[in-house]
């Protein structure tokens, strides 16, 4: 049998689970892609109003079993996005959501503003999880006050999608989802990178350039898998599972813990196909399991 | 556009070149196919490292690719341990190589230690393009000299003097109408002071190795950072800010 695999999230009809994780797709053009059939969609690199050139190198360290990153937001900002990229993501058969960074409310406003209508933007994901930049980022992730602002900031300047990435670096992040719902969410990413740090020793000094970055890769899936079922039970909008995912296996972990879709980072970076082997590894599991359709998949969600 | 090729390939060869570098071969016929000088691989075991490990095409015949290694790390290492018929991820060729299309006569090849990587592959498309060679090839130690220089002239540099010219692969160069190097950053930085129009593959911590992770950025004298994966590894010796690009990675290379 032939399970379907599509999900409706935040306001989106996807043709699959499966997502490209902001930071780790580019735009969606640098590659001759192996394979974007099984692409749910799209969330572009994050971006500002203005261009940036990022952080100094060394910028990437590996670790075990994941890798830090600090790149600081490298990007051409909002017109060089509209300019280059929107243009051609109109054309494509999956919908791209732009993820929009800002240093106060009042710019994820004006960047959201910018970007509605504009053909080939979908929706939105609000950043306020960002480890890597000295303004804003994850500053609003861990405040649910500055988090619903930036979220009402965004929610009035938009009928698009909005959906917001959730930082780990938090103690409790079901009151973050909750506040972030109030504001007007129609979805949650959960969760952004870890604030982590690796010295070298030959320099006596952090490896980063940056000093620290965001920690990913199948090192945190197990607190990824928890973080993103708190924020399930917390709150009745969707949730998109995010942290280290490689196999379908690591997939339908998030999805029995209760999120609606997944996104897929670090493991593009190892296998341009890792995409399209984890959607054809969960539809195998859902035809194996005798599972007509995603929402047959029985979610561990008990409600508090 | 070019074309992309991610296929597991099996080792067919493994051969040393000097004291701990190896060169080890893999049957990758799209990859041998369409290689050219200064591309690089980016190679991932089963079982090895997260992230795959980017790789200058050593050489290319048949259906048969080649790179150059030192065991510096856990990775290296256990590439070092396949046997023939083991099987590492290819994907590739990745990058901009180097421009042998401008008129010119002659070439001069620097390399510096591991920056032998990428020269096997320019003298064969420089001379493809009619241009003479030489190739200036340097180390700190006579055994660390790799055995396979080639070229219509070869000169020989060691630090210590035990080999050839006593002193850098710069200073023993001879000028040229193009000149190619590859080595340590730090030599780098001095062919930039000598050729700022030699065209240099720099070497970078890199992730993905196709564009979308903008871990590998090159600082450039003009402002602003491009990706080594794409833009580059090669690039022109003026145009990368040197102050600016970490000098050595954390492992030692031999210059």
């Amino acid at each position: 049998m032939t399970s379907d695999l599509s999900v409706e999230v935040g306001g989106l009809e996807l043709r699959g689970p499966v997502l490209a994780a902001s930071g780790t797709f580019g735009y969606g053009t640098e590659v001759p892609l192996l394979e974007r059939r099984a692409l749910g969609a799209m969330v572009s690199k994050g971006i500002f109003l203005k261009p940036r050139a990022g952080t100094a190198p060394p910028r990437i360290a590996e670790t075990p079993s994941g890798m830090l990153n600090a790149i600081g937001l490298q990007g051409p900002g909002v017109d060089g996005l509209i300019r280059d990229y929107a243009p051609k993501w109109a054309a494509w058969d999956f919908p791209v959501l732009v993820n929009i960074n800002g240093e106060s409310a009042a710019e994820y406003g004006e960047l959201s503003a910018r970007l509605d209508g504009v053909p080939g933007v979908a929706g939105f994901e609000i950043n306020i999880s960002c480890p890597n930049v000295e303004q804003g980022g994850m500053y609003f992730g861990n405040d649910p006050r500055a988090a619903a602002s930036v979220t009402e900031a965004v929610r009035r300047r938009t009928k698009l999608p909005v959906w917001v990435k959730l930082t780990p670096m938090v103690s409790d992040i079901g009151i973050i989802a909750r506040a972030v719902e109030a504001a007007g969410a129609d979805a949650l990413s959960a969760v952004n990178t870890f604030v982590g740090m690796s010295m070298d020793l030959n320099a006596y000094q952090p490896r980063l350039s940056f000093r620290t970055g965001g920690l990913s890769g199948p090192a945190i899936r197990p607190l990824a898998v928890h973080l993103a079922h708190q924020a399930a039970r917390a709150v009745d909008i969707p949730v998109i599972g995010v942290g280290g995912i490689m196999r379908a296996e690591d997939a339908l972990e998030f999805l029995v813990a209760g999120c609606r879709a997944v996104q897929v980072g670090t493991a593009t970076f190892v296998n341009p196909n890792a995409i399209a082997e984890v959607h054809d590894g969960i539809a195998a599991f859902m035809a194996a399991k005798g599972f007509a359709s995603l929402s047959e998949l029985p979610r561990y969600l008990p409600r508090d | 556009m070019w074309r992309l090729f991610l296929t597991d390939a099996p080792l067919v060869e493994r051969r040393g070149v000097a004291r701990d570098m190896w060169v080890l071969g893999f049957a990758a016929p799209e990859i041998a196919a369409s290689v050219k000088a200064g591309q690089f691989v980016n190679i991932g075991l089963r079982l090895g490292s997260l992230l795959r490990r980017p790789f200058s095409v050593y050489r290319a015949e048949g259906d048969r690719i080649e790179v150059v290694l030192k065991a510096v790390g856990v990775g290296t290492a256990q590439m070092l341990a396949m046997r023939e018929g083991d099987v590492a991820s290819c994907l590739g060729p990745l990058g901009c190589g180097f421009d042998l299309s401008r008129p010119a006569k002659s070439v001069t090849l620097v390399s510096g230690g591991l920056g032998v990587a990428p020269m096997p592959l320019a003298v064969r498309d420089a001379r493809a393009a009619g241009l003479h060679v030489t190739w200036v090839h340097g180390a700190r130690t006579a055994d660390e000299l790799c055995s396979e220089t080639d070229g219509d002239d070869v000169i020989l540099a060691t630090d210590d003097g035990s080999a050839g010219f006593a002193g850098t692969v710069v200073a023993a160069a001879p000028d040229a109408d193009l000149v190619l190097a590859c080595g340590p950053n730090r030599m780098l930085a001095a062919v930039s002071q000598r050729w700022p129009q030699a065209q240099v593959a720099v070497e970078t911590y890199m992730g993905c190795g196709t564009g979308v992770c903008l871990g590998c950025a090159v600082p450039l004298t003009g402002g602003g950072y491009d990706r080594a994966c794409t833009e580059g590894p090669v690039y022109l010796a003026a145009d990368v800010d040197w102050q600016a690009l970490p000098s050595h990675l954390s492992y030692a290379v031999s210059a």
